[in-house]
């Protein structure tokens, strides 16, 4: 019981502290426009050279057009296959592909993991097809394996290149290295459960079916039993706790750099929501000491944006 | 064998933490090979004896060295008020959310490091990689400033914290054009020009510290007396009653240029760095609306007939103030909308960053003018005869209205409808390279500042001039079109220090002055290169 306790805990720290994330993004003021071109929701005859709607003749007068496909052309090769790196970084992206690769795999295998499990809970929904709980098991081999192989061969890569490599080695700490090797461990214990004593992952899926069932097993086997296989439980558990605790955090975050960074291009309209918002900004209240900026805690930025300096440092 | 700078170096006593050696840079070809083995001229011993200079061979700032251990103190403790101040919604509206996701998710991959054209082109210098100073500042924040940071840094990334650490940042602020070419490529969105611009931000509005020419002769001055070039609005009227009689001298066409015409649709917005350092421009522009039939005026009310911004580069609330000012006179002359000139960060400043400042009334639709130029050159109503610009002509991207506006295409529009010869750089659009003049480098040269600017920063835009012009001949006249008044000056700073022009006939100008060279209309040529007009009457 005791490894479905740490598990439990560490999927609650991760959904506490990603939530604490995205909480905090979601409740910070609107920032100033600050996208970079090319804004990949933009219309087609647009994005071809990294336009914008403000090419357009009078562009407040018209409708403004975005492109949710475009955005997707462009954002799943990136998610999936890391594509900003293939392109302006290639030796890195040998390894980093795989890595990343490995984990996205990690958590499909975990995923398929989940519905098997749902497909063999006693009095839940009817039990699946035999040839559809065949084909999931499947998947979860394949996932799983291919899965564990890239992530082993990734991450120890991201080791050896980031040891190697004076460009990274100069201005990694040691934080940096201990999040690869945590990470590699993962893998590495993985690897060998199911390598060793497990290569249908029979033992994740009576770990999976316990952890929504609180801790019955699915059959006479559980990971837990081996060294691998308790090592295997531990290093997930604490990854998916630690995760959100670093800026390996990217992994989900980076919605917030493209969407409300990089291709926040929303004009502001007399009585719209970005005009809203931008009030209540400037009836904020700025302490800067410089003395140009003549600040004291109780004008507001409106105010001090309509005045005139009177000192000049 | 290359000596390695790491940000912890930034606070160890040194003379100089990164020098360029002759043979650092990046080579260039011929005919220019003998500026290879040249340095940065080493500063004045007597001039820098008082100020902040162990960074490396120049000086943006001057920041005077402290008297004692209180000046010291004290400059440490304001800057940690500062940062402090950047992380608070009253203080850093403007950019927490960028900022805040920019400190916590870099994974150091240096993939920024080969996009930026300074670092490439001082020899790869550690200094310059665009995550220095971001990891310098990162660190800082980590230790000082976040609980139980000084046991943290020993396994996040150490560094400590001294006047020397925090003078040397602010001079590194000055080393980075603010490009954000950087941005662009990084695999998770960090923006390492944005952290540099929060860098120069802290030193402004909290310690007082910034480049003359951007604060007391810039924003300050603008404020002042109208306009960041000292002219008051009596001098800007005189420089446009010269201009215009200029422009019949050269053209033969009777430009009128109008002042505070209330109800006009279009208040055009000029650098007026234009009105003395390029009148043409100016005077062009006049041609073109004319002939075109545009109700526009200028304004000679002060700050109005300048659309220079520079607080863009290093203070909010300067920004602001400028801004909002635009935008004031705008409104009191009931324009319908703000035409912005050739000038790029003005263009970004008033027509996108402003945008979540101005509110109600004072948010007067802005259009850049390659967008106006667009509509009259490819409306049909001016007639063009392409053959009188028969000369090879390469676009720059300003980077302020290219990769931070999206307006791209208009001018490449203008181009190819009235320069045959038009090629493009290599690359271009929004992943073009800086002039190298940006965030304020063009109007800044304090001590050997202008040196290093010419030898680094606005080198590999040098190199990107050269290669599209190569297989031309040397003598045939060739033309620069930047459509910025940062970027030419910075241009024309480059063709004049490698002396582009006697070695390879390279010119420079605007794109409104290849619009009315090439209108069918005009009687004499506009543009001359050197002596010669770039056609015959």
């Amino acid at each position: 019981m005791g490894f479905y306790l740490l598990s439990y805990l560490c999927i609650l720290v991760f959904f506490l502290a990603a939530g604490c994330h995205v909480y905090r993004q979601w409740t910070l003021p609107m920032h100033v426009r600050w996208e970079l071109y090319p804004v990949q929701h933009e219309v087609s005859e647009k994005l071809a050279h990294g336009g914008s709607y403000m090419e357009n003749w009078n562009w407040w007068e018209k409708e403004q057009r975005s492109s949710f496909l475009n955005e997707l052309k462009y954002m799943v090769p990136e998610i999936l296959f890391i594509r900003g790196l293939w392109k302006e970084n290639r030796k890195l992206w040998w390894v980093s592909f795989p890595f990343h690769f490995g984990l996205y795999l990690m958590i499909a295998t975990f995923g398929l993991l989940v519905l098997h499990a749902f497909s063999v809970l006693p009095g839940g929904a009817p039990p699946a097809e035999g040839a559809l709980r065949t084909l999931l098991s499947g998947m979860i081999v394949l996932t799983g394996w291919v899965g564990l192989i890239l992530g082993v061969t990734g991450s120890a890569g991201m080791f050896f290149r980031r040891l190697i490599d004076p460009e990274l080695r100069d201005y990694s700490s040691f934080v940096d290295y201990f999040n690869i090797v945590f990470i590699f461990l993962f893998f590495l214990f993985a690897f060998l459960a199911c390598l060793l004593t497990d290569p249908l992952l029979e033992g994740a899926k009576a770990y999976t079916f316990g952890l929504l069932t609180g801790g019955d097993s699915l059959n006479a086997y559980t990971p837990a039993q081996t060294f691998l296989g308790g090592g295997t439980i531990v290093f997930a558990s604490l990854l998916v706790a630690y995760v959100p605790l670093t800026h390996m955090s990217h992994m989900f975050m980076k919605y917030f750099f493209y969407h409300n960074v990089k291709w926040d291009d929303a004009p502001n309209r007399r009585g719209g929501p970005v005009e809203a918002a931008v009030l209540k900004n400037l009836a904020l209240k700025p302490t800067w000491k410089a003395k140009h900026v003549e600040a004291d805690g109780r004008k507001s930025w409106q105010e001090i944006a309509s005045s005139a300096p009177k000192e000049m440092k | 064998m290359k000596e390695t700078v790491k940000p912890s170096d930034m606070a160890k006593p040194s003379e100089c933490l990164c020098h360029i050696e002759p043979g650092d840079l990046s080579p260039l070809p011929p005919p220019y090979e003998d500026f290879n083995e040249k340095a940065i001229p080493p500063l004045n011993p007597e001039k820098v004896k008082h100020i902040e200079t162990s960074l490396d061979d120049t000086v943006a700032i001057g920041i005077p060295k402290p008297a004692n251990r209180e000046e010291e103190e004290e400059l440490v403790r304001r800057f940690l008020s500062g940062l402090k101040k950047l992380f608070e919604k009253e203080n850093n509206w403007t950019f927490l959310q960028p900022l805040l996701l920019s400190m916590e998710h870099c994974t150091k991959c240096q993939t920024c490091s080969d996009a930026c054209p300074v670092y490439e082109m001082s020899g790869k210098k550690d200094i310059h990689r665009p995550m220095f100073r971001a990891e310098v500042l990162r660190r800082i924040y980590n230790k000082y400033l976040k609980p139980g940071g000084k046991i943290t840094a020993k396994l996040t990334g150490d560094i400590d914290l001294n006047w020397t650490t925090i003078a040397r940042l602010a001079e590194l602020s000055y080393r980075c054009t603010l490009c954000r070419r950087c941005a662009t490529v990084c695999p998770i969105g960090v923006d390492n020009g944005l952290i540099n611009h929060e860098i120069r931000k802290l030193f402004s509005q909290e310690v007082g510290i910034s480049p003359k020419e951007l604060h007391e002769k810039g924003t300050v001055q603008h404020l002042r007396v109208g306009s960041s070039t000292g002219m008051n609005p009596l001098a800007a009227k005189d420089s446009v009653d010269f201009i215009q009689e200029e422009m019949e001298e050269i053209t033969g066409w009777k430009v009128d240029i109008p002042w505070d015409v209330e109800g006009a649709d279009i208040l055009l917005l000029h650098n007026a760095g234009e009105m003395l350092a390029w009148p043409e421009n100016v005077g062009a522009f006049a041609i073109i609306f004319q002939a075109a039939g545009l109700s526009w005026t200028l304004s000679s009310e002060t700050v109005g007939y300048d659309a220079v911004n520079y607080g863009l580069w290093y203070d909010d609330v300067q920004f602001s103030r400028v801004a909002v000012r635009h935008a004031e006179i705008a409104r009191r002359l009931k324009v319908k909308k703000i035409v912005m000139g050739e000038c790029g960060h003005a263009h970004k400043a008033l027509t996108v960053i402003a945008d979540r400042l101005l509110t109600g009334d004072l948010n007067i639709p802005r259009e850049s003018a390659m967008v106006t130029l667009e509509k009259i050159v490819l409306g049909g109503k001016l007639k063009f005869d392409p053959r009188r610009n028969d000369f090879p002509v390469t676009l720059h991207d300003p980077c302020n209205f290219v990769r931070a506006m999206g307006i791209v295409e208009p001018q490449r529009r203008i181009l190819r409808k009235i320069a045959p010869r038009f090629r493009e750089m290599t690359p271009h659009g929004v992943d073009n390279y800086c002039c190298g003049g940006g965030s304020g480098f063009a109007i800044m040269s304090p001590y050997n500042f202008e040196a290093w600017r010419n030898l680094v920063s606005s080198r590999k835009k040098f190199l990107q001039i050269l290669n599209a012009f190569q297989g031309e001949p040397a003598e045939i006249p060739k033309y620069v079109c930047a459509p910025c008044s940062n970027c030419k000056g910075a241009i024309r700073d480059i063709i004049n220090f490698y002396h582009a022009e006697e070695r390879s006939r390279i010119y420079y100008g605007g794109l409104v002055e290849l619009i009315v060279n090439a209108m069918a209309d005009m009687k004499k040529p506009l543009i001359q290169f050197g002596d010669d007009p770039s056609w015959k009457a």
